[in-house]
């Protein structure tokens, strides 16, 4: 795959993709819900983290040795990319409640704390990966079981208990069971698009930067 | 020199794509269509190629003037899957507001859905002005059948006058 046609077609595609995908709510109907203000900072922060550690380079898409348009391409590259990483946040934080506001923190503080930390690429993809598969399982298993209409009496008697418990802060609207495919592929779709990111040439390991064929050297 | 030239194209054709994608994707959030005849409906009318399917349209138009409001709206929403066209979503409008008409009370919830499927039209209709040329009709444009609307679901002193039970259903 050429440069040209990773810039052009393929990331861009990929991100909004994922920004489309991510939109969908079905629940008793079918909305498109663009990521909210909250989810646009924390996809900020996504996108710090991923140019810190080397999984994108900026000046792979954006420079005056390029041609006008191939900086355009790098623009829009960046922008979906941003669009994507709120998407997929806004995807992974509860619809409503307590769970809503904990996941909203815990991710805030994670890429934070990710910024801290500044791992090399390889780490904050799994570091990704590992996080939002968690995030995935605890929104559309845990919680969406926890949620989900009871179907035997006992069921409906505990989930009746934990809802007065809570006084109905822990418990979700209702979804589709096709919302959680949609999420899932529109989480791996953004991983992928991640991993195809035009990395940076040096390799990364904690606060030391290996140059290619070089020794490492304290940064 | 032909690799230069097909990494620009290339890059131009994918800026072209991504951009329509973009469009598309802005167009679903500002729409929220439901259905996928909504979706290739909003889309046939963005480019003016929609159209109401008019033996459904004349299906409903005959089960309106009979009085069978029901049988009426399955036929316009047949005849306006995509819920683009003004006229359709009139007269589903003056289906509820027919329906929901009573001489001692109004409908309350048929009417909202009235007053919701007015709405639509009106949002559909060029510059927001819509006039039904039907001689059957009492109320020949959006805004009267939007006033009568509303004005039913209201609560006042009026609604407890006993001259109500001569009015007549518009």
């Amino acid at each position: 795959m050429t440069d040209a046609l990773k810039e052009a077609v393929v990331l861009p595609a990929a991100f909004l993709t994922v920004v489309l995908l991510g939109s969908v709510r079905i629940g008793q109907a079918m909305n498109l819900v663009p990521p909210s203000v909250f989810a646009l900072v924390l996809g900020l922060l996504v996108v710090r983290v991923v140019v810190q550690s080397g999984a994108l380079a900026p000046q792979r898409l954006l420079g005056s040795s390029r041609s006008a348009l191939a900086n355009f391409n790098g623009v829009v590259v960046l922008l979906a990319l941003w669009l994507a990483s709120a998407q997929v946040i806004a995807v992974l934080i509860p619809e409503s409640g307590l769970p809503r506001i904990g996941f909203g923190v815990f991710l805030l503080i994670l890429l934070v704390n990710t910024a801290a930390a500044a791992p090399d690429r390889i780490r904050l993809l799994r570091s990704l990966s590992v996080t939002f598969g968690s995030l995935f399982l605890l929104k559309f298993v845990v919680l969406r079981e926890l949620s989900e209409p009871g179907t035997s009496g006992l069921k409906r008697v505990l989930q009746t208990l934990l809802e007065g418990i809570t006084l109905g802060a822990l418990l979700q609207p209702p979804s589709h069971p096709a919302a959680s495919y949609v999420a899932l592929l529109s989480l791996v779709l953004f991983l992928v698009a991640l991993f195809l990111l035009p990395a940076s040439a040096t390799r990364r390991t904690g606060a030391l930067v290996r140059r290619r064929g070089d020794a490492l050297e304290a940064r | 020199m032909t690799e230069l030239r097909t990494e620009r194209l290339t890059r131009f054709a994918g800026l072209a794509f991504t951009v329509v994608y973009a469009a598309l994707i802005g167009w679903l959030f500002a729409r929220q269509p439901q259905t996928v005849a909504q979706i290739t409906g909003g889309l046939a009318a963005t480019i003016g190629a929609y159209n109401v399917d008019a033996q459904s349209f004349d299906d409903g138009l005959r089960f309106f003037r009979n009085d069978q409001f029901v049988e009426a709206r399955m036929a316009f929403a047949r005849a306006d899957p995509a819920v683009r066209d003004a006229r359709a979503q009139f007269y589903i409008a003056y289906s509820f507001y027919r329906q929901g008409w009573g001489r001692l009370y109004s409908d309350d919830a048929l009417y909202a859905q009235g007053a919701a499927a007015v709405d639509r039209a009106l949002a559909l209709a060029p510059a927001g002005r819509l006039v039904v040329d039907d001689e059957d009709l009492r109320m020949r444009t959006g805004e009267e059948l939007k006033a009568e609307l509303e004005a039913g679901r209201q609560r006042e002193a009026s609604d407890f006058n006993p001259m109500r039970v001569f009015r007549e259903r518009k």
